[in-house]
């Protein structure tokens, strides 16, 4: 068959024209991210890795909605703005009664709801009960992570319409800092009735900033409200995104196409941080990683078998390997931002010979022989406290390796982790928390007393000691500040006895922003509140 | 004919079937449950356990599938969603698939034209320099993973946007989910070029592997016709090169390109939930990611699994009775 003559010159022109096309391209990318943002000056654009399930403050856990409610939503207290110092918020001043069971709080006046509903008792009733109730009518989704929070509230009484009065079922020194989280956010009773099951879809609070839209997978725009009782914030409008690779944060962020982004890796981190446009913040976090020892299992339940395993560990090595340097060492498990945290106790030293001696001697005494094959659970995904479960648990293997421990590893994705840990099917388990309310019961009760063994609880070393839970109790029920602190001394003076958990490292919280952005610092807690954030005006430094 | 007809849609139906129970049974094998995503480090047993009952998932599995299908067959409802509150799921997809629709159309659009062209090149010119280096870039197009050549085109091309639909600060009240048409219904060209601008870096990316594999097929099926008696009888009488290739040769050709066409459009589905998932499209890819990943919502899942299955089907069909009309001698048999 016939075939038509190449033309010579086509390859040539064909290798023009790719370098054409290639060279414009860049040019344009030269104008276009010269060009700057691509939003006006008083949108605020917050990037996150995905997208809310809900609005509705009590359906929900996951850090993604809870930046949203915070900036929608206010609580009857709330933290200080740089500090966890408890602050009144909806409610102006409150006192307890003497025996600590009653409970009175005053509500700020003039205050309304973003439907233009003012706030009342009653607001404040039927969104407490909403959590306290077993059955409500206003409840559309019974799912309730944190319903468990507010179990000592026994009943709300409304003496009048600018007085609450909670009454508990025992005394609480957790109730402020638990009505102070999401959870507690107050709901206008308007619009649950008018919206009913849609309000997890069109949140209606008091806070800084009202809702407007949400298209699920795209955008949440929420604007200023303009009647907030703090002042209008300074910025029109919050949009949140969902943008789940950290790739693409990091560069629609570089391009200036979004403001705010969380969620990144400590290395993607620190490459922002080395841009002049871009700024990261970084603060001392409210969580603990740490590895748990199932204490059920033998040998595991022998102390010499747990100090062993405890004394090979270089906690600075972890922290430079798992954190690129954005953590440090954990002597307790309560971090050392939390009023509450003692270190006036010995941890055994990072000794891997000494380890290693008190091992053999541990096996010829209780009979097990070496290497020990111990199995460690571990999960897929990385958590705020553990941005790279890889590299530590690569990191524990060699460790343990060296005083003769074969650790298997055990993955699993991170719900069934927490599953299986819960379950105590676990030897050594990888484990973290985060702060839910700022106080030091939240990380010792939760995590070591008795009362939390079980299917459902986050006692994942299964620690029983006697001792340990009375303090606790004792500790949710003492009123005055300066008793309770010596009772967590105490008991974190016990754990570093028994040793049921290796506490490894506290993380720092750390955010990457355009470095106009100003008025946002991260908060101890995690809460991004963006009620004064604002950008500097352009040509500023 | 009929009969063929009747046999294929059928054929379709028990595919659909299957394909549903399939996924029905798997999401519920794999370990992990929507209620541990749920509840997170804060779980709630008797609640878990209240909820799962409510969910049926204490009965055998095969009876959920009954009750399940039974309510899809006579009400059309797909359920609601586990993971996001009291939510629709029916309602939810009806909102992303024409997102998915829009972006795999405009693949096509890209895919196969310029496959067929390439592959004409490179049957014209066999062994020539265009043949090597159209077949050249095919090989690449198909071996390169698609989310491997996102990230690297979202660096180079540095101009056009990465994420989303449209810019964050614009929207536009859907007729028909298809944001190209609905901006020109709607008048508003601004929305439209907007549009294209977001559409052509997933597009590109998620046509390389059929364009490619369109590219390929074509060549080959047109150098075999190209050596055939017909052509060189054409070619005798005087007709030109292109007359033929493209009057004689592309036509008999035709059948084969469809059928791998036709395949390749199915197979864009699961390219966009890697590429949907990279350019954070809001498609039905994304969601069925999101619904695997993080949530485990096993009604999300299931919905996602019949619309698939549907619209594998219904292209299967479609493309048996293009074949029909391409080709007289499958009418025959």
């Amino acid at each position: 068959m016939l075939v038509p003559p190449l033309p010579p010159q086509a390859g040539v022109v064909l290798v023009l024209l790719a370098g054409a096309l290639l060279s414009t391209g860049g040019g344009c990318g030269g104008s276009g991210s010269g060009g700057g943002s691509s939003a006006s000056d008083s949108v605020l654009i917050y990037a996150q890795p995905e997208d809310p399930k809900t609005l509705d403050p009590i359906n929900t856990d996951i850090a993604e909605a809870v930046h949203v409610l915070t900036n929608v939503f206010d609580t009857l207290v709330t933290y200080d703005d740089e500090t966890t110092e408890i602050v009144p918020a909806l409610a102006e001043s409150w006192e307890h009664s003497e025996d600590g069971l009653t409970w009175t709080f005053r509500l700020r006046p003039g205050v309304t709801f973003h439907d233009g509903t003012p706030l009342t008792s009653e607001a404040v009733k039927v969104s407490l009960e909403r959590l306290t109730q077993e059955k409500h009518p206003l409840v559309f989704d019974t799912a309730r992570p944190y319903r468990s929070a507010y179990a000592m509230i026994d009943q709300i009484e409304t003496p009048d319409e600018s007085t609450v009065v909670l009454k508990l079922k025992a005394p609480s020194a957790i109730l402020l800092a638990n009505l102070a989280m999401f959870p507690a956010s107050i709901v206008s009773p308007t619009a649950l009735t008018k919206l009913g099951e849609k309000s997890a879809e069109h949140p209606v609070g008091t806070g800084a900033f009202k809702f407007v839209e949400w298209s699920r997978d795209e955008k949440l725009v929420t604007a200023a409200f303009d009647e907030h009782w703090r002042g209008r914030p300074k910025i029109d409008q919050l949009i949140f995104v969902p943008v789940r690779e950290n790739a693409t944060r990091v560069q629609r962020l570089s391009r200036g196409e979004i403001h705010l982004a969380d969620s990144l890796t400590p290395v993607e981190l620190d490459s922002l941080a080395k841009r002049s446009e871009l700024a990261v913040q970084e603060a001392v976090g409210m969580n603990v990683a740490y590895l748990a020892m199932q204490t059920e299992k033998p040998p595991l339940d022998k102390l010499d078998v747990r100090r062993a395993i405890y004394m090979a560990i270089d906690k600075r090595a972890l922290v430079k390997l798992g954190y690129a340097g954005h953590a440090q060492p954990a002597v307790s498990m309560v971090p050392p931002a939390m009023w509450g945290y003692s270190d006036a106790f010995e941890v055994p030293p990072y000794d891997p010979p000494a380890a290693k001696a008190l091992l053999e001697q541990a096996a010829r005494q209780h009979g097990f022989s070496l290497p020990l094959k111990l199995r460690l659970s571990v999960m897929n995904q990385a958590r705020p406290y553990l941005p790279q479960p890889q590299a530590i648990q690569g990191y524990l293997k060699e460790a343990l390796a060296q005083i003769g421990v074969e650790v298997s590893i055990d993955a699993r994705d991170v719900n069934q982790h927490f599953e299986h840990l819960m379950a105590g099917r676990h030897e050594l388990g990888l484990a973290g928390w985060f702060s839910d309310n700022s106080d030091p019961d939240n990380f010792l009760y939760s995590l070591l007393d008795s009362d939390n063994i079980s299917e459902a609880g986050n006692n994942l070393s299964r620690y029983r000691s006697e001792r340990f839970h009375e303090l606790m109790l004792a500790g949710q029920k003492e009123l005055d500040t300066a008793k309770r602190l010596e009772l967590y001394r105490e008991a974190q003076a016990l754990v570093a006895q028994d040793l049921p958990v290796v506490p490894l490292v506290h993380t720092s919280q750390r955010a990457a922003h355009v470095k106009r952005l100003q008025g946002f610092t991260l908060h101890p807690t995690g809460l991004v509140r963006l009620h004064q954030a604002h950008f500097a005006e352009a040509g500023a430094p | 004919m009929i009969g063929y007809l009747v046999r294929r849609v059928l054929h379709a139906l028990v595919t659909i079937l299957v394909a549903v129970a399939l996924v029905f049974i798997a999401v519920r094998a794999i370990p992990g449950n929507p209620l541990l995503a749920r509840f997170g480090q804060h779980p709630d047993a008797d609640e878990i356990a209240r909820l799962r009952a409510e969910n049926g998932w204490d009965r055998p599995v095969l009876v959920q599938l009954g009750q399940f299908l039974w309510q899809v067959g006579t009400t059309g409802d797909l359920g609601r969603s586990l993971a996001r509150t009291n939510v629709n799921v029916t309602d939810e997809l009806r909102k992303r698939i024409p997102a998915t629709v829009e972006l795999t159309l405009a693949a096509l659009v890209l895919a196969i034209p310029l496959g067929i062209a390439a592959g004409i090149v490179a049957a014209v010119w066999r062994n020539r320099w265009p043949d090597r280096l159209g077949m050249f870039l095919a090989l690449a197009g198909v071996s390169v993973p698609i989310f491997f050549l996102a990230i690297c085109l979202r660096e180079v091309v540095t101009f056009l946007p990465t994420s989303q639909r449209l810019p964050l600060t614009m929207s536009l009240e859907p007729l028909t989910g298809l944001l190209l048409v609905d901006s020109l219904l709607r008048g508003r060209p601004d929305v439209f070029v907007a549009a294209v601008r977001h559409l052509l870096l997933p597009a590109v990316v998620l046509a390389t592997i059929p364009m490619s594999v369109v590219a390929r097929i074509t060549r080959s099926s047109l150098v075999d016709m190209l050596a055939s008696d017909f052509i060189r009888t054409a070619r005798a009488k005087g007709a030109s090169l292109w007359r033929v290739v493209l009057r004689h040769a592309l036509p008999t050709a035709a059948v084969p390109i469809t059928n791998i066409a036709g395949l390749q459009i199915g197979l864009l589905l699961s390219g966009a939930v890697l590429t949907e998932t990279v350019f954070d499209w809001p498609g039905l890819g994304r969601y069925l990611a999101s619904a695997i990943i993080g949530d485990r919502d096993y009604v999300a899942i299931q919905a996602c699994a019949i619309v698939i299955a549907v619209l594998f089907a219904s292209l299967n069909l479609v493309l048996d009775l293009v074949y029909v009309w391409l080709d007289p001698r499958i009418r025959l048999q």
